[in-house]
């Protein structure tokens, strides 16, 4: 599905079809012109004292490093001022990623992507844009256990670093989420924004205390919450068994005969969800594999999204 | 016991295992799709899960039931139930006893009407999709619905024929072989005790009898005029009676036409009554009772043929006919002359025997073909053979012989055989025995028969007369093959020689071989009939092995009740559909609760 309402006349990346994005190019073109397409969309910046050029001064404390000292305000006012540099001041944000098992699915792969390639096609144009606004961006991946952590850095080199351990990432075995989150607060000493992506077929109730945790030691916090629409709607041959991946349960049923219980599951399922991050400030944002990337960026960066 | 219209729709019953059947098909593993969002299946099916396994299986019997019930209903169950109104669907063979017996007189009307009264209520009782056949005295099964077998029990008449019972329930068998309904034979009879016969059926049998007793009967059993011709003055007829009456009875004897002739007889005995002179030719001798309660048997005719005795000359027809004939003169049988020459071939009526010399044969065999005889004396023979019983000659020794070989193309004129070939025929105005009558020849001299055989051969053999037949009415006589008409009266058969007649009536019935008059029939009831001492109820169920008897007013009842088998069909589709209501609403259930 391709959308032509960009404002240039070219297509914009940002709202087209994910599948179809993802054939254009390597991850960081793809990325690129994804960012591109939705800063191009944009009528502000969405954070506000957005700056590459932003710098502040304090007085030298001892163990500053003298590289950092301002020489000139030292000549003028004879006192020692340490420049102090972006990342110090901008939002320090981590993103989790779930790569288990579960996340390598899709329901029609002539159709829409698997739930990891679309989430890493959507991490790599979020942090993009946080690193653009100076916001030092970091990346935990997991599955039943921490599987790769990259902290938070602001730079471009960074997110070329991010980019490759994304890129790197395979879908792994089972969900532990909270292992995970508890590894945020090493990254995120001060408060911080958690992005985390998840296709959440975990434990909800460990997940969501885990997520709890964060809030309470201020970050924000933001669920993106990753479906196949073949997860949405139950279709199949008449009867099957289903496998779960990852734990290996089955059922057997007839699809035809349980659609629209399924459906009924899968709305209140998202329901509690969201009813559960809402009550604790948490953002909640359910994400098919088949919306363009440019409107999750858009609804994920909104200001308010992220909670308190 | 429970019982089938269509047993072999049972097969169908297989079909219920298809519900089953799906199920384990159903069973089969299928296939796998990996889906990672299992454990919202889990969610929504949990809580229906125990529900749903019972609503399936609820199915699952439903179905099964639902299509025992349509296959059993098919198969047409019947049940023996008491106390329900109608009958499962039936077939019944109602078995009318309608012979002479059945015209007794029993308080001044005839048995038959009770009979028929008893038929018709029976009849009364059928039911749409009963299969219905009557059999009367004359031993045709009819088909047919309960009004169209009313309408012909009520034109029944008394019939001449006998009707035995052993035989007509074992037709009547027959004839409900081939149902797979439910079956009965209801025998509406007099159950006159000489109608009775053993026969042996699995189909149940009801005797629906007459309570009161018969009347005692006197009738003629038998006309026996003889041996014949008659000559022209006259001759005795035996008169013989039979019945349970033990008294003395008169009877009259009417011949040619003459005035009657009167005699007391008594049952058993035989009365011989004396006949007066007529001219030649075929007379009947009626002899008649005063009437009693069986009119029927009153009166019994039988056929003379009245002729003067024959002129024979056996002078070469060798030593022992030669004395047969003298001793048939002496009595009378014969006279002296030249209408018939025994022996070799004569210039007129010939009853010509091999001659002694071989040589002699082929110039005989020239003159016979030259009178048009159309049979010759073919190949010696010196086998030993004996005659086959018939009505000129029983079995006699035969030592030598000439074949007798016909010209003709077919084969008439056959008087008597011995191994199935010709032995004695008759061609023209010519006998030819195949065999001289002579001891080294054949025993036939030797025999007591030698002189009835010489009786019959010249006085009615010779001059072209074949037989004097008797039988019932309805049962099949043996016609000579020469015979090709019967006449009785006004009303004439054409008859194959040969072949087999059934004289439809009591009455005399002559034969006929062109415009000659060959023999007669003499057509009466059979005296069996005569006797009207009804059979016990314990002769008949020793004869009729399970038979159920009930009296004549109990017949309609019997008829059905018998049978006493409730229709399950609607049940079972009442049932069927309930089921299928059932099935729809869990089905349904199931759907909305999914």
């Amino acid at each position: 599905m391709i959308r032509t309402d960009a404002p240039t006349g070219a297509a914009r990346l940002d709202l087209l079809d994910p599948l179809e994005v993802s054939r254009l190019g390597g991850l960081e073109v793809v990325t690129h012109g994804i960012v591109e397409g939705f800063l191009s969309g944009q009528h502000r910046s969405p954070r506000r004292g957005f700056s590459v050029e932003f710098a502040e001064h304090r007085m030298y404390q001892p163990g500053d490093e003298l590289r950092y000292v301002d020489w000139k305000i030292l000549g003028r006012n004879d006192r020692l001022y340490v420049k102090q540099f972006e990342e110090e001041t901008n939002l320090r944000a981590v993103v989790v990623c779930d790569i288990s098992r579960s996340m390598a699915w899709t329901g029609a792969p002539e159709m829409t992507l698997p739930k990891l390639a679309y989430a890493q096609r959507l991490i790599a144009a979020l942090s993009l844009v946080l690193i653009r606004q100076r916001d030092a961006t970091g990346l935990i991946a997991f599955d039943d256990d921490v599987r790769s952590v990259t902290p938070p850095r602001a730079r471009m080199t960074h997110w070329h670093q991010m980019l490759r351990t994304l890129a790197a990432l395979e879908a792994g075995a089972g969900t532990a989420a909270e292992p995970a989150l508890r590894r945020v607060v090493d990254q995120l000493r001060r408060r911080g924004l958690v992005v985390f992506v998840s296709d959440l077929l975990l434990d909800r109730d460990v997940a969501l205390k885990a997520l709890r945790f964060l809030r309470h030691r201020g970050h924000q916090v933001l669920v993106l919450h990753i479906m196949d629409p073949g997860e949405v709607v139950l279709s199949g041959p008449t009867e099957a068994r289903f496998e779960d991946p990852e734990t290996g349960a089955s059922v057997v049923l007839r699809p035809r005969d349980w659609a629209d219980a399924y459906a009924r599951t899968v709305v209140q399922t998202v329901a509690e969800w969201r009813l559960g991050c809402r009550r604790h400030g948490i953002g909640y944002h359910r994400v098919t594999t088949d919306t363009p990337f440019g409107l999750v960026l858009r609804e994920a960066l909104a200001p308010g999204v992220r909670g308190a | 016991m429970i019982g089938f219209l269509h047993p072999w729709m049972l097969a169908g019953l297989a079909a219920a295992g298809i519900p089953v059947l799906l199920h384990l098909l159903a069973r089969r593993e299928p296939p796998t799709v990996i889906f990672p969002a299992v454990r919202y299946l889990v969610d929504t099916t949990r809580e229906h899960q125990r529900r749903l396994k019972l609503q399936h299986w609820l199915l699952l019997l439903l179905r099964t039931l639902l299509i025992a019930a349509l296959m059993l209903a098919a198969a047409g169950p019947t049940l023996p139930v008491r106390g329900l109104p109608g009958h499962a669907p039936s077939a019944l063979v109602l078995v009318l006893d309608n012979s002479v017996s059945s015209g007794a007189l029993i308080a001044g009307t005839p048995r038959l009407a009770q009979l028929m009264a008893a038929a018709a209520a029976v009849l009364r009782q059928a039911r749409t999709g009963d299969a219905l056949w009557l059999i009367a005295a004359d031993q045709v099964p009819r088909r047919g619905d309960p009004a169209s077998l009313t309408t012909v029990v009520g034109q029944l008449e008394v019939s001449p024929r006998r009707l035995d019972l052993g035989q007509t329930v074992t037709l009547a068998a027959l004839v409900l072989s081939a149902e797979r309904r439910p079956a009965q034979i209801l025998v509406v009879t007099d159950l006159q005790a000489t109608a009775l016969s053993a026969t042996e059926t699995r189909i149940p049998i009801v005797v629906a009898r007459p309570g009161d007793l018969p009347a005692r009967n006197v009738g003629v059993a038998a006309v026996d005029p003889g041996p014949q011709p008659w000559s022209t003055d006259g001759g005795r007829v035996a008169v013989t009676l039979t019945g349970d009456s033990g008294a003395a009875v008169p009877i009259s004897v009417v011949f040619g036409g003459r005035p009657a002739r009167q005699a007391l007889g008594t049952v058993g005995g035989v009365t011989l009554v004396s006949a007066p002179g007529v001219p030649a030719g075929w007379w009947r001798a009626d002899a008649s009772l005063d009437g009693d309660e069986l009119r029927l048997d009153d009166r019994r005719t039988a056929i003379v043929r009245v002729a003067p005795p024959a002129r024979v000359d056996c002078a070469a027809a060798g030593r022992y006919a030669a004395a047969a004939c003298a001793v048939l003169r002496q009595n009378g049988r014969l006279a002296d002359g030249n209408e018939i020459t025994v022996g070799p071939l004569g210039r007129g009526t010939s009853v010509v025997l091999p001659p002694e010399d071989p040589a002699a044969v082929g110039a005989l065999n020239r003159e016979l073909a030259r009178r048009g005889v159309g049979w010759t004396f073919g190949a010696p023979s010196a086998l030993a053979e004996v005659s086959d019983s018939g009505a000129l000659v029983g079995r006699e020794r035969i030592e030598r012989r000439y074949a007798l070989v016909s010209s003709a193309s077919g084969r008439t004129g056959v008087l008597a055989t011995a191994g199935r070939t010709p032995w004695v025929v008759r061609g023209a105005n010519v006998v030819l025995v195949g065999s001289r009558l002579d001891p080294a020849w054949t025993g036939l001299p030797l025999s007591a028969g030698f002189m009835s055989f010489m009786d019959a051969l010249l006085n009615r053999v010779a001059r072209g007369e074949v037989v004097l037949l008797s039988s019932p009415p309805g049962d099949p006589v043996l016609l000579p093959d020469v015979v090709t008409e019967v006449r009785a009266g006004e009303r004439s058969w054409r008859v194959e020689g040969g072949a087999a007649f059934r004289a439809p009536d009591i009455g005399s019935y002559f034969l006929l071989a062109g415009g000659d008059t060959v023999g007669a029939l003499s057509v009466n009831p059979d005296p069996r009939e005569s006797a009207l001492t009804a059979a016990s109820d314990g002769r008949l169920t020793q004869l009729w092995p399970g038979a159920r008897v009930v009296p004549l007013a109990g017949a309609a009842d019997a008829a059905f009740r018998s049978l006493a088998r409730g229709d399950l069909r609607g049940p079972l589709l009442v049932a069927a559909l309930l089921l299928g209501l059932a099935e729809l609403f869990v089905a349904s259930i199931w759907r909305r609760s999914a």
